[in-house]
């Protein structure tokens, strides 16, 4: 196999899927890509056998042909050369020669018959949504997931189909965040499906704001998206998700709205004097304002007030000031509003407007 | 006394006290027999390692650490005194409260240590060396216990002056003449320099205080951070250490016990972990704190064989963390003779603060632990235990040389406290 490109039109490709490849593992060929050429089109593939990205490019010419190169060095070597070189890609007995102007490099190689695909029992179901609704779903939620909880099933995104919807949602059981789109699911039964962690992290950086088709097909124990030239695979995580309508809260009797962007610099201020573990702010409301107030262990102390209209009993309820400041950051509107009860009942915060019932936040308390 | 006179305020003035061969004076002082005869006291009756000695017992060489055998060959009229944990607590919390009396700021440094920065007191009380004075006597006089001061201008040359005289003695060291004073001292002789620094140093031929100050401080700096900033302050008598009036939030709590040795009896074994996790739970729940993380481990022949394991929630409940000792036992023990085992909470945090979305709340299970604990504190440590404890081992608590009167370090309780304590006389 051999192959003449255009710089760019493989650099772009290789920073797409070289993401995936983890920096150390186990097993050589995983830190390889592997290069599939058909005569005219290249296909590039990067795994940690969870998460799999292919990316396709054209070449100038070429042979048919595949192999694997180490994914790193090869990215770095296209990296550094010139802008708009020619690329010159041969396969010499165990060893691949790149040549570009009056540069050459000799990188080992593994055979393609050895890099692992993800084993895909079987092929799914599929629907379309817009490339940029799917963005929308990812990034107003996935701040929320668990990081190396012991409830594996929370250290992902949970997408569910139902009712002409399609719906992100997250937690790490202090906090959830959910988001949710039409889209027309109606070829699929209703289901829930958790993709891990890294699938999302990856796949939040290869989504656009276009607004081009991704299409998603959802098989028993995996799923894939196509867009652009790529064909994205992510195994999901087994598990049940907790009941998350369940955690909703229903019955909030204390309804405030803010301005999402005061709201924010003065958390932002407080948080600057709260406890750097735990990060614990309490608010303070009453007869219309409210006060955020901080405290560390060094006894320093910061305090906010914001004028709000609030005509309910005082209430003071403190928050994981961290938990609030992402939902804020999540939300774009001017304002949000906050729907409240008690000291020890969760909150809700969602975006006043046409967004509102996009996209809603629960914060579970702190007692402080 | 030429010091008690010199009018000069010290810019900085810090006071070490050391109680004098702490438990076996309080031994010595509620046991008029043993006064002027040479004691160990040993863990109960049953402990042969020494944790401390009369000073009598010490002209014979004996020091702390020493097995009992050992010791009676070098003193065969050695008398060996079991250790009352709760008593030298007492004592302990009585004569730290009354030391604030001179100056608040003080620091527990551990059950028979303490640093005072009497700095601000200087106009109120007179010179250092007067206050240094007024606490000897006071300790005397609620204790009935001597001790040694060192008065200087910085904690680490207070510590050193304090060993200097003993038993019962007082040394100075002006803030002024500290660098002169140290110059010719080992380096390991300050607290805080073992062999480890004193290698490190020797590499560049600082073995005494002296020369370290010769070395430029980045080599301590790239070596040790900030701690290697202050050895080479330290060592010229500066060093710039505030006294601590508060004990810092806990990093690790834990419990560990010795077994009988090479002990392979899976049931004994559980029972010792069963006892450690009640006593780890009960302490985090005194302490309002809960963990996640936890270390467990049993000493065998070759060294630790240990897990850290984690649970789905931070928790101070017993049995959680005795779910994990369970999992070690049976995932990573293979029969051999055990000699030690180790539970310790990796990550204590206050507990319940932030609340939980999706966990029932552990209403039933924390109820009956505030119960059990109620009962305890009345009436002693596991005195309502699982049923398990009742085959636990009879060895006493042991009480440790950090233990504290405040805080999380206050591992014998001091709700059992029958002191003996005669009137001050």
């Amino acid at each position: 196999m051999n192959f003449k490109i255009q710089r760019e039109a493989l650099l772009k490709p290789l920073q797409t899927i070289c993401g995936v490849v983890e920096r150390r593992q186990t097993l050589p060929i995983l830190s390889h890509v592997l290069l599939v050429s058909d005569g005219e089109q290249l296909n590039l593939t990067a795994t940690d056998l969870e998460v799999e990205i292919i990316a396709s490019t054209k070449t100038e010419s070429a042979t048919a042909g595949e192999i694997t190169v180490p994914a790193r060095k090869f990215l770095d070597i296209c990296r550094t050369l010139p802008d708009d070189c020619h690329i010159d890609f041969k396969i010499d007995g165990e060893r691949a020669i790149l040549k570009a102007g009056k540069s050459r490099f000799t990188l080992s190689t593994l055979p393609a018959a050895d890099f692992p695909n993800i084993d895909v029992a079987e092929e799914g179901k599929s629907f379309k949504i817009t490339q940029n609704a799917l963005k929308s779903l990812v990034d107003h939620t996935q701040f929320a997931m668990a990081q190396q909880d012991v409830r594996y099933y929370l250290n992902g995104l949970m997408l569910e189909l139902a009712d002409k919807k399609l719906r992100s949602v997250a937690t790490d059981g202090h906090r959830l965040a959910m988001c949710e789109m039409t889209a027309e699911v109606d070829s699929i039964d209703a289901k829930q499906i958790i993709l891990p962690r890294k699938g999302i992290s990856e796949l939040a950086r290869l989504l656009d704001d276009e607004n081009n088709d991704v299409e998603i097909e959802i098989g028993n124990n995996h799923i894939r998206l196509k867009f652009d030239s790529l064909i994205f695979t992510s195994k999901l995580i087994d598990g049940k998700f907790p009941d998350y309508q369940r955690v909703l809260p229903q019955n909030s009797d204390k309804n405030l709205v803010l301005n999402r962007e005061i709201f924010r610099q003065a958390l932002t201020r407080a948080s600057i004097l709260s406890n750097e573990k735990y990060r614990g702010i309490r608010l303070l409301m009453d007869s219309n304002t409210m006060r955020i107030v901080a405290n560390n262990p060094e006894q320093e102390e910061a305090e906010e007030q914001i004028e709000i209209e609030y005509a309910y009993d005082a209430l003071e309820i403190g928050f994981n000031v961290t938990y609030l400041l992402d939902a804020l950051n999540a939300i774009t509107t001017e304002n949000i509003n906050i729907a409240l009860s008690d000291s020890n009942s969760s909150c809700l915060i969602t975006a006043v407007g046409e967004m509102a019932a996009d996209c809603r936040y629960v914060v579970m308390p702190m007692r402080l | 006394m030429s010091n008690d006179r010199c009018p000069v305020f010290w810019p900085r003035a810090i006071i070490h006290v050391d109680m004098n061969a702490f438990f076996a004076s309080i031994e010595q002082r509620d046991f008029p027999q043993l006064r002027g005869r040479p004691i160990a006291v040993t863990n109960g009756h049953r402990g042969s390692c020494i944790i401390t000695s009369s000073y009598e017992a010490r002209a014979f060489g004996i020091k702390t650490g020493m097995r009992l055998p050992e010791a009676k060959k070098l003193c065969p009229d050695i008398i060996q005194r079991p250790a009352r944990p709760e008593i030298y607590a007492a004592v302990s919390t009585r004569i730290m409260l009354s030391l604030q009396d001179i100056s608040p700021d003080i620091e527990v440094f551990s059950v028979d240590e303490a640093f005072l920065d009497v700095t601000h007191c200087q106009r109120l009380h007179g010179t250092p060396v007067r206050m240094a004075n007024m606490l000897k006597k006071k300790i005397f006089a609620v204790s009935g216990i001597h001790s040694s001061a060192g008065v200087a201008g910085d904690k680490t040359t207070a510590k050193f002056a304090a060993k200097l005289q003993k038993p019962n003695g007082l040394t100075v060291i002006p803030p002024w003449e500290a660098r002169q004073r140290l110059a010719n001292e080992p380096v390991t002789a300050l607290c805080g320099i073992a062999d480890g620094i004193g290698n490190f140093l020797a590499q560049y031929d600082a073995y005494r205080c002296g020369d370290v100050g010769q070395l430029p401080i980045g080599i301590l700096a790239r070596r040790f951070g900030n701690l290697g900033r202050r050895i080479w302050l330290m060592c010229q008598g500066e060093d710039p250490d505030n006294v601590h009036t508060d004990v810092p939030p806990p990093k690790s709590m834990g419990h560990g016990k010795v077994v009988p040795p090479n002990t392979r009896n899976n049931e004994v074994l559980l029972t010792y972990f069963r006892h450690m996790s009640e006593k780890l739970a009960s302490r985090l729940r005194r302490h309002k704190m809960q963990a996640q993380h936890f270390y467990i481990g049993l000493k065998i022949q070759d060294g630790w064989l240990s897990m850290k394991l984690n649970l789905a929630h931070p928790d101070n409940d017993a049995s959680a963390i005795f779910k994990l000792c369970r999992y070690l036992m049976s995932n990573r023990w293979q029969h051999q003779g055990v000699f030690q085992i180790q539970v310790t909470a990796l990550d204590p945090q206050p507990s319940d603060q932030q609340l939980e979305l999706f966990t029932p709340q552990r209403e039933e299970q924390q109820l009956r632990n505030a119960i059990m604990d109620d009962i305890n504190q009345r009436f002693g440590e596991l005195t309502l235990a699982p049923a398990r404890l009742l085959n636990k081992s009879d060895m006493p608590n042991v009480i440790a040389p950090a233990w504290k009167p405040n805080g999380h370090r206050q591992t014998i309780s001091l709700t059992q406290e029958k002191e003996t304590l005669k009137k001050p006389r």
